[in-house]
């Protein structure tokens, strides 16, 4: 190591050694400030497992992905996993965090972050080549980050680094390096670069479509693209990636993507039947997936848990739901063992009523809250509706299994006194007016560190309105003030501590319920080979290869 | 053109789409055959083996939509949640769906949704089956197109028939998909959308046989009178239409029920938890795969025994009121 | 009987154009936000007018309805003062471009206050110059300018506006522009020209879709109808000659309970049976790029499928076609005249009870219609019907009224068909 190691870092290590850190959250925290992934395991005393040279790894094949082509034209745009699942193959990213939480640099020869953690410093991988030979320069990530914050491009990265970012804290080096100047201090920014629309584009060609310019990075060269139908993607020759075998990567000649709706049942079929070899899970339940193939020999299956969750939203501006005792009182209503066996056929982990997730470093010890009609009933006397409610309920027909957590808790809230009626509609209609609804069930993707949901939807901005993606619109002061505290806050044990009261007061006056937490899945078949799985669902298929 | 609708025996929608002009005159005359009382009904019953055997079904499908409660000691709602996805066992006869719910109890609790209830919403629920209501809506509105359209002729019957021309020559299906995708799901809107369906055939079929019926003696008779227009053609004319609307009207029912199923399906059926047939194919359609057939298969077969029940009845009762003439 | 089928012609067009026009207003009505639907839950009001302005929605509902039908580019050639013309690229994205007076082609971009002119030659390069001798001044010391952006509108810019608002221009960062595009018109050639538009939904040209959806559909009919025909008519007529027999009483009920089965449920388990426990059969149509008869395979479920449940109806229509003629007079006449009974059969009766199940199933696509959407979603196979469902949930307009308008041209289209054939089979039609 020849750069500055990051002070919080040896605070990390002896957390650690304290026993206060786990071994795998101490590799997590580290890499993000900029230590390699493996000084980081060496430092957590594990030994690092290189990936042996695995002589008998079989180049060719096209890999057959079923999935669901939607439009696509600015990366920055994206609003579903599938489709930058397509580009990810063809445009990178600055970082990679894996399937394991770690952050690893990626086009990025590695970071650095500054003591107060308001400064970090970017250097850029050299000899990257774009598809049609540009070379991959400091201009290529500040246009992109420029992008990112155009209001008129309109990208989700601006909620996301928008709040610590602006254009002018874009500071140019050198052709190779970058330097960020924060407004606020931020410990997520490595994590923030592997953000699904936050592919890095050819400023000298892209010009708002990639289809256009399909100028990347990355292994493959987009061949065909088209919506509704299918995609094609060929291996290039001259990647900077090289694999175990010393040549350049992919081991794969190239994929196919073929659209098949979001119909499961065909795709089962079809993966029985060895027409496919993956399927893209990453914007469908996909229990039914799961359930269906799990014993079967012709496909294998890794499973990912996950901090993504259905989270069950009351707006605490509108009737009944503006009074905390009755949003308590639909909680209560929810048998959190029973909604996990039956809407997510026990695959994943009981939810406890806050948006912070059991394996997230900073949770604090919880008892998942029982199911208890009669306390609800109680409640909803206290707040005066002692005949109970009647409300209903938004749901998106298109995830199976957040119908049945409907169903369920339509069932379940009846003993205690609250009437439900569902309400169902296409997803995309339920995506129209996911905010705007009074009660209603909204999918949250998973997200690797506890703080980054509450800061995206359960705080206020400087003025104290709701932040744009505070569906629930709730503003707790005190929960607002803990939560700033927790984000300056590097040190997990004084984290967690603030969590337990976080956590305490979201399940006591917060606005959402959460049933469960999903586990994840990547379905391929059988003979498909050096598969990562990811909680997001990204598909990292760069040394993928079939048997 | 032949009479379409004597010949159908499916759902005689999509056939009888045309050339009234032609098809007229054996369903009028049909009309005026058919006695339509009680005990020759019966006798009709009684002397044919197909109308029995659809009677039998039929009726079996309506004995258990109306004691549905006194047939199952669950509801169709109760979750059972460590049963799910069970087959047929002595608690559960036909097995659990993948909530832990009885699919007996489902299933005649959807057989209730069809031909007993509608539910309108979560606490209004109106007598007659949504599939009954449907082709009750669209009887009404089809019989006073027809009725003022032929009797009335002139351009009245020239716009009204050109239009519904038109909306007959949508395919039915797409119809479906506009309307409920459009205006969303629940029992109300499936029914608009099978009146709309309906309508344009009920309307030719009750046309055809005013256009029939209004060169009768009585009807000269009755205009002689000085009766008022709406008094001959309610009064004098829709009563003797009965017949062929009768027969029409269970094709219809039959084919209601397949529309329902085949919205549920589509997902935009009735809004869950409501044992709806189509509905409950479309979830169970995915445990089917997991190796649990069994919510998917009941409904299924209940849609298609159902339908079958009311063709054979239809048929039965056709022909043997033909060999009356 | 020319008069006749003109007089049905007539009617065709008309139906079509009230079935347009009702599917418009529909979809018109429909709840739902196309511009969510396409930019995501996330975007702001400003966004979100911006979207509806490019796409033409802040025009009025009959205008909306006239670009749909007829196309918009003639009108927008008007306001430029150009030709238009679409060209499709060698990577296949269409591109509308002005037509200069030279013959050479030419779009336009706003950088600033500075008009750019991009002139595609003939050997497919691009120059872009200054163009800024195009603006033609307006009242309040504005400059006004109608012509072709890079992304398929006509646009209106305008410079020098009192309204500031700052641009992002592509090299430079953010600029203060003084004005900029007012006014959007998304070129199209219109649907009676082959054009419906671009599918929201996908992006792409709703044609380009539409062909090969359509395609794979006309497979999926014509093998179920080149399977369901021959047979139906065959068993039809084998019920038919004997009424009540135990062949017609077998074929005829047994025929019944396929047709009324519905294709869900059909489908669901002929894939558990053939495709889940023997193996035999693949259970989805997977396509790709290919066509579907090159992987014939994936076409047998579906097809069989329809087969099922069209077959049973054909051959009831065929079997009263028959019985009726069995009963006919002249029939019975050439019985009693002492000819061979297979010669009657064969010489009398099947030539007049083909009459009736030929002309009925023409009219009968429309229900076939019904059951191949049922099937393409059973199966995800990429048809028509498959698309349209997709469509309708999306509100994805131009793309639901094109599949829309296609699917009602084929019903009635056949209709008007089987009219003219009812006409020469039979001469003793009245041509009302």
């Amino acid at each position: 190591m020849t750069r500055k190691m990051h002070p919080a870092v040896k605070d990390l290590k002896s957390d650690m050694e304290k026993g206060k850190l786990s071994r795998r959250e101490f590799i997590r925290m580290s890499t993000l400030l900029g230590v390699s992934a493996f000084t980081a395991t060496q430092m957590a005393g594990l030994g690092w497992v290189k990936k042996a040279f695995a002589g008998n790894i079989k180049r060719g094949g096209t890999m057959r992905v079923a999935t669901s082509l939607q439009k696509i034209a600015h990366p920055a745009n994206y609003s579903w996993i599938a489709g930058s699942n397509v580009t990810r193959q063809v445009a990178e990213y600055l970082t990679l965090t894996d399937g394991k939480n770690i952050t690893h640099p990626y086009l990025l020869e590695n970071w650095e972050a500054s003591d107060d953690l308001k400064t970090w410093t970017f250097n850029l991988r050299k000899g990257v080549t774009f598809n049609n030979g540009d070379a991959f320069v400091a201009d290529d990530v500040i246009f992109c980050m420029n992008q990112w914050l155009d209001d008129k491009v309109g990208s989700s990265m601006k909620g996301m680094i928008g709040g610590y970012l602006d254009t002018t804290g874009i500071e140019k080096v050198n052709d190779h390096q970058i330097k960020l100047h924060l407004k606020i201090p931020e410990i997520a920014v490595p994590e923030h670069m592997f953000h699904y629309p936050a592919q890095i584009l050819n400023h000298r060609t892209f010009e708002g479509d990639f289809l256009k310019a399909p100028h990347g990075t990355g292994p493959y060269t987009m061949e065909e693209y088209r919506e509704g139908e299918m995609a094609i993607i060929k291996a290039r020759s001259d990647y900077w990636g090289k694999g175990a075998d010393g040549k350049p990567l992919p081991y794969l000649d190239g994929m196919k993507f073929i659209d098949m709706g979001t119909e499961t049942a065909p795709m089962i079929a079809a993966m029985k039947s060895g027409d496919i070899d993956f399927i893209d899970m990453s914007d469908i339940a996909g229990t039914d997936i799961f359930m269906a193939l799990k014993d079967d020999p012709k496909a294998q299956i890794l499973t990912a848990p996950t901090a993504s969750a259905r989270v069950l939203r009351m707006r605490a501006d509108m009737k009944p739901f503006d009074n905390e005792k009755v949003r308590l009182a639909i909680k209560k209503c929810q048998n959190h063992e029973k909604i996990l066996a039956l809407a997510q056929m026990g695959q994943g982990l009981e939810g406890q009523d806050f948006h912070v997730y059991q394996l997230h470093p900073e949770y604090c010890e919880f008892k998942t809250p029982a199911y208890d009609p009669q306390g609800a009933k109680k409640l909803l006397a206290e707040a005066g509706y002692p005949n109970g409610i009647e409300v209903n309920l938004a749901v998106g027909s298109g995830w199976p299994d957040v119908v049945r957590y409907a169903e369920i808790l339509k069932q379940d809230a009846i003993a205690g006194g609250v009437k439900i009626n569902i309400q169902t509609m296409p997803n995309s209609q339920y995506w129209e007016k996911w905010d705007q609804v009074d009660f209603g069930i909204t999918p949250w993707t998973h997200r690797p560190l506890g703080t980054m949901v509450l800061n995206l939807a359960y705080k206020g901005d400087e003025n104290g309105k709701p932040v744009a993606w505070n569906e629930t619109k709730w503003v707790d002061e005190e929960f607002s003030a803990l939560l700033e505290k927790a984000n300056g806050t590097l040190d997990v044990e004084k984290r967690r501590k603030i969590f337990c009261d976080l956590q305490r007061i979201q399940y006591e006056r917060g606005t959402v319920g959460i049933g469960y937490w999903r586990a994840v899945w990547m379905v391929a078949g059988a003979n498909v080979k050096g598969l990562d799985g990811h909680p997001n669902g990204y598909m990292l298929f760069n040394e993928v290869s079939f048997s | 053109m032949p009479d379409t609708t004597k010949t159908t025996p499916v759902p005689a929608d999509a056939v009888e789409t045309d050339n009234t002009e032609n098809g007229s005159n054996g369903a009028a005359a049909e009309a005026e055959k058919q006695p339509g009382r009680l005990r020759e009904t019966v006798s009709i019953l009684l002397s044919s083996k197909t109308a029995l055997v659809g009677f039998v079904i039929v009726a079996f499908w309506v004995g258990v939509a109306v004691f549905a409660p006194y047939l199952t000691e669950y509801s169709p709602f109760d979750q059972d949640w460590k049963a799910p996805n069970k087959g047929p066992s002595a608690e559960h006869i036909l097995g659990t769906d993948e909530l832990g719910r009885d699919l007996w109890a489902r299933l005649i609790y959807g057989a209730r949704v069809v031909l007993v209830v509608m539910p309108v919403n979560d606490n209004v629920v109106l007598p007659g089956g949504t599939a009954i209501w449907g082709v009750v809506v669209a009887l009404i509105v089809g019989a006073f197109l027809g009725l003022v359209s032929g009797y009335k002729g002139g351009w009245i019957d020239e716009i009204t028939m050109r239009l519904l021309d038109a909306m007959m020559a949508i395919p039915v299906i797409l119809l479906y998909l506009i309307i409920v995708a459009a205006i969303g799901a629940s029992a109300v809107n499936v029914v608009i959308a099978i009146t709309i369906v309906g309508v344009p055939g009920i309307a030719r079929l009750v046309r055809s046989l005013t256009l029939d019926i209004k060169t009768r003696e009585y009807i000269r008779a009755a205009e002689t009178r000085g009766e008022s227009a709406w008094y001959i053609m309610f009064v004098e004319i829709l009563p003797n239409t009965r017949g062929p609307i009768i027969i029409d009207a269970m094709l219809r029912i039959g084919y209601a029920i397949f529309a329902m199923g085949t919205l549920g399906f589509l997902g935009i059926g009735m809004p869950p938890p409501s044992p709806d047939w189509g509905s409950m194919v479309a979830k169970g359609r995915a445990f089917i795969l997991m190796g649990s057939p069994w919510a998917a298969l009941w409904p299924s077969l209940a849609i298609a025994s159902l339908v079958v029940g009311l063709n054979l009845l239809a048929d039965g009762i056709r022909e043997e009121s033909m060999r009356y003439q | 009987m020319i008069v006749f089928i003109v007089r049905r012609f007539l009617l065709l067009l008309l139906t079509m154009v009230l079935v347009s026009v009702a599917v418009f207003m529909i979809a018109e009505w429909s709840p739902g936000n196309i511009a969510k639907n396409v930019l995501g839950a996330f975007i702001t009001p400003e966004q979100e007018a911006s979207f509806l302005k490019q796409n033409g929605f802040d025009k009025s509902m009959p205008t909306r309805y006239l670009y749909w039908v007829a196309g918009n580019d003639w009108i927008a050639s008007g306001k430029i003062g150009m030709p238009l013309k679409k060209q499709i690229t060698d990577k296949g994205f269409e591109e509308w471009w002005a037509v200069d007076d030279d013959g050479s082609l030419l779009r336009w971009k706003v950088d600033g206050d500075t008009l750019v002119a991009i002139r595609k030659k003939d050997d497919g390069t691009t120059e872009e110059f200054k163009d800024d001798s195009r603006w033609t001044a307006i009242d309040g010391g504005k400059h006004e300018f109608w012509g072709v952006d890079t992304q398929n509108h006509a646009v209106r810019w305008v410079k020098g506006d009192t309204e500031k608002v700052w641009v992002f221009v592509m090299g430079s960062g953010w600029v203060e522009s003084s004005g900029g595009p007012k006014e959007y018109i998304p070129l199209k050639k219109g649907f009676v020209r082959g054009d419906p538009g671009i599918s929201f939904r996908t992006g792409r040209p709703v044609a380009k879709s539409l062909f090969v959806r359509l395609r794979n559909s006309v497979v999926l009919a014509g093998c179920a109808f080149a399977i369901v025909m021959p047979l139906a008519l065959l068993l039809g007529m084998i019920a038919g000659l004997r009424e009540g027999s135990f062949k017609d009483r077998f074929l005829s009920i047994g025929g019944m309970m396929f047709s009324v089965v519905p294709e869900f449920a059909t489908g669901i388990f002929l894939t558990l049976i053939f495709s889940m426990w023997l193996g035999w059969l693949p259970g989805a149509s997977v396509l790709g790029d290919a066509a579907p008869w090159e992987k014939p395979m994936m076409l047998v479920l579906p097809v069989l499928t329809l087969t099922l449940i069209e077959l049973g109806y054909v051959l009831r229509i065929t079997r009263a076609s028959m019985v009726e003629v069995m009963k006919s007079p002249y029939i019975r006449t050439a019985f009693l005249k002492g000819l061979p009974y297979k010669q009657v059969v064969m010489k009398h009766a099947v030539k007049n009870a083909l009459i009736a199940p030929i002309t009925v199933i023409m009219l009968h696509v429309n229900w076939l219609l019904g059951g191949i959407v049922i099937v393409e979603v059973v199966f995800g196979y990429p048809g028509l019907g498959a698309y349209l469902l997709d469509s309708a949930l999306y509100k994805d307009f131009n793309a639901l009224e094109a599949g829309a308008m296609i699917m009602v041209t084929v019903a009635v289209g056949t209709q008007l068909i089987a009219d003219i054939i009812y006409t020469f089979l039979n001469p003793r039609i009245r041509y009302a």
